[in-house]
């Protein structure tokens, strides 16, 4: 274990080794110390990249001159330093405490060999060499007592190969590994009308960086509520007095042209309907649902969430009382999901219990697979209303994703007409896709699951059934 | 203190400025803003609200006896409202009066006439008086709460933090003689970009341990008796326990000792009652949906927890 980290010691210090040669001679446990220091600070580094912290190149060098200005004999000061430097997130402490043991065993029994080593190193691949050679030589078999049980060098990862490897966190999880096949029509048989109803019983999904970038786009590119940013235009309600004066320059530094400014819409409203049905809730990552509903609830302005199978429940409280895991709060209230789908009812409960949730600044956004059950006639009201009342109507239809997707099912051909968009939603990175087409095209424009790039692609390349 | 004598600033001298200006830090905290200004570099500060973070740089700036330069950042901030604006008014007036042209410093007719793009006209905002502040000791620039900012401000402000040095178009740069001391909160509303969190140190301030916050309150609320404040501390502790929507912070604390010392003039050192905290929850609780959690059942634990500091605190 011991032995196969000379191997990473000897590669990433190998460019300080050339320099250091020459002077050698002078200052020779000073200049291995310092050598020892940069290597253990660069493997610690790369450890903690492994673990999927984001360690910029430039926060090396600035822990290597905080550890200059603190010293290396107390440990608390040495961690303190390192955290400042090299952390920026406090989820990403974990790591960190887990990796600082390690470093501060190899860092201070380096340090020490060194200063026991009277000789001074001749060379600097004899004096790499000679920093673990206790190690090795004394105790081959019982391992050296002080190393820790879980020093592992960071090169021996799954790869197997010698270099320090850099692992960046993307992609961690699919919704199930292949996207789900687009056969509704066949899926809607299994499940009956009004089903089995259960508890909520996993727990809220941690989202990437990258998926919650996708989501924080997509109510971006959704936004109609003006905030405060301005931008320029031909009849706004503020005069802009940096380009007034610019203009005024032709005249003579009489201002006739008044350029103006107005608010530009930045923030959402919001009402989150989702199909908790037995149909959504096997197609789609469940807890992947909840976070994403999380996040929407989180970025935009305001968000009503409700879910809805056979019932419609409002669990707007348990998302702000969540605090980042709406699944124990769902828990918490017993909300049961996993019924029957009957859009139609949910939106006639709606419009009956929560009118005021929806308005003509309201971006509802409707998550289902569309696989109805009820009553097309109610369907068909319920759906009308909507459209008319709301700001918008955007439905996320998890079937979606499937380049054979056709909306043929009862409740989708119902809806379709009355919808200002509607996209595929299986994961967070489907988001970013539909807020690229409406940040494009416009909410009103030509967008769509079958504008989307990719299932074009994947049509023409594999060939559809 | 220039900016050369940070450079050779002792952790125990900081420790000592801290000590004097009544601000309670962990090892941690001190290590960090230690690190920071002998560096040179700024320092990020994140927590929850009530955490002392705003605090923090006020503290530096009265321990170093210096001028704090404050930008509060909101929605909307632009660079006009942090950085500088020209006068408008005055430059319309100068261009109308013949006195001055509009041309900008390189511009042609510079030697016989005054551009309007010159000091005279420049008001400065926050940002660029933190630059150009002169005396010895460099001023404190805190920027406070920049999660509330815009991206694009957070995008203007990496030249500022990295070279501490600001591009104005029509005049040019201004770079400062004393880099100012730049502290920055953010509640983590949202994430702030790679780009400026790897331009600061770090630090995440964590509410404090029951100990500390005693420490906190005994210097804070000197009025308060220690035994009540042991006894505030302690339910604040358990408090925190709960999943609330918002968590009592160390602000909110310090309020409550407060109202507590104000309620009781008589009977300094009697045990808080039930009643008492229930009557004066609002200076710790301020969200409706956590009031509605506190009933009879959890006052009585609070109470248990109140009897229970003495120990704590000789334990």
């Amino acid at each position: 274990m011991y032995g196969d980290s000379d191997q990473t010691a000897g590669g990433v210090g190998g460019g300080v080794d050339t320099a250091a040669t020459h002077e050698r001679e002078d200052v020779p446990d000073f200049r291995a110390a310092r050598r020892h220091v940069l290597i253990e600070l660069l493997r610690f580094a790369a450890q903690l990249r492994n673990d999927g912290v984001t360690v910029p190149t430039s926060a090396t060098l600035h822990a290597a001159q905080a550890l200059s200005v603190v010293g290396l004999d107390d440990r608390a000061h040495v961690a303190d330093a390192l955290r400042a430097t090299l952390l920026s997130e406090p989820a990403e402490r974990d790591a960190f405490e887990s990796a600082f043991p390690t470093f501060w065993h190899r860092l201070r029994s380096g340090l020490s060999a060194v200063a026991t080593d009277h000789d001074g190193p001749t060379a600097g691949s004899d004096a790499d060499e000679r920093e673990d050679a206790p190690t090795n030589t004394d105790s081959p078999t019982t391992d050296d007592p002080g190393v820790l049980e879980d020093a592992e060098p960071p090169d021996i990862d799954d790869s197997g190969d010698g270099d320090v490897e850099v692992r960046i966190p993307t992609e961690r999880r699919h919704v199930t590994g292949d996207r789900p096949a687009a056969t509704g029509e066949s899926d809607a048989r299994r499940y009956s009308a009004v089903g089995g109803r259960q508890r909520v019983d996993i727990d809220t999904a941690q989202l990437t960086e990258s998926e919650l970038a996708a989501i924080d786009r997509f109510v971006d590119a959704l936004s109609t509520v003006p905030g405060r940013r301005r931008r320029q235009s031909t009849a706004g309600d503020r005069v802009e007095a940096r380009r007034a004066l610019r203009a005024s320059l032709s005249t003579g530094g009489t201002p006739i042209d008044l350029p103006e400014s107005q608010p530009t819409p930045s923030e959402l409203r919001c009402c989150l309907l989702v199909d908790v049905s037995g149909s959504v809730l096997d197609t789609v990552d469940r807890s992947v649902l909840l976070a994403f509903a999380d996040r929407l609830y989180d970025s935009a302005r305001e968000t009503d969430v409700f879910l809805f199978d056979t019932e419609l429940v409002n669990v707007t409280e348990q998302f702000a009382r969540g605090g980042g895991d709406p699944a124990a709060a769902l828990r918490e209230a017993e909300v049961q999901w996993g019924g029957g789908t009957q859009i139609g009812e949910a939106f006639t409960t709606l419009r009956a219990r929560h009118p005021y949730a929806v308005d003509r600044r309201t971006v509802v956004v409707v998550v289902s697979d569309g696989l109805d059950v009820g009553d097309p006639d109610t369907l068909a009201d319920g759906i009308t209303w909507l459209a008319q009342r709301a700001g918008a109507l955007v439905w996320l239809n998890p079937l979606a994703v499937s380049p054979a997707f056709e909306p043929q099912s009862r409740g989708m051909s119902t809806s379709v007409p009355y919808l200002d968009a509607l996209f595929g939603f299986a994961e967070p990175a489907d988001l970013a896709e539909a807020a690229r087409q409406i940040e494009q095209r416009g909410l009103h424009g030509q967008v769509g699951y079958e504008y989307d790039r990719r299932l074009v692609g994947a049509d023409s390349g594999g060939g559809s059934a | 203190m220039t900016r050369e004598a940070f450079a050779s600033l002792s952790e125990s001298d900081l420790r000592e400025r801290f000590e004097t200006a009544e601000y309670v830090a962990d090892d941690r905290t001190v290590t960090t803003v230690h690190l920071a200004l002998t560096l040179g570099r700024p320092l990020l500060v994140e927590g929850p609200p009530g955490s002392g973070k705003t605090e923090l740089g006020k503290v530096l700036a009265s321990a170093f006896d210096t001028e704090i330069i404050r930008l509060q950042c909101y929605e909307g901030l632009t660079a006009e409202n942090a950085l500088y604006e020209w006068n408008y008014t005055k430059q319309l007036l100068a261009v109308q009066a013949n006195e001055g042209t509009v041309a900008g410093r390189s511009g042609a007719g510079r030697d016989h006439e005054q551009s309007v793009f010159d000091e005279e006209y420049l008001l400065e905002r926050p940002l660029l008086r933190a630059l150009t502040a002169d005396g010895d000791t460099p001023p404190v620039l805190l920027v406070d709460e920049i999660d509330r900012a815009d991206e694009e401000f957070e995008a203007f402000l990496l030249e500022l933090l990295s070279d501490f040095q600001v591009s104005i178009p029509e005049f040019g740069t201004v770079s400062a003689e004393q880099p100012p001391i730049v502290v920055l909160t953010s509640n983590r509303t949202r994430g702030l970009s790679d780009a400026l969190k790897r331009r600061c140190l770090y630090l995440h301030v964590e509410p404090p341990s029951f100990e500390a916050e005693y420490e906190i309150v005994r210097r804070k609320v000197p009025e308060l008796d220690g035994a009540v404040a042991a006894e505030v501390c302690a339910v604040v502790d358990r408090l925190r326990e709960e999943a609330f929507l918002k968590q009592p912070g160390v602000a909110e604390t310090l309020d409550w000792a407060r109202a507590v010392a104000q309620l009781r003039h008589d009977d300094a050192d009697t045990p808080l009652s039930t009643d008492e905290i229930e009557r004066t929850l609002g200076c710790l609780i301020k969200e409706v949906e956590d009031l509605d959690r506190i009933d009879a059942e959890l006052l009585e634990q609070l109470q248990t927890a109140a009897a229970r500091a003495e120990d704590r605190l000789e334990a």
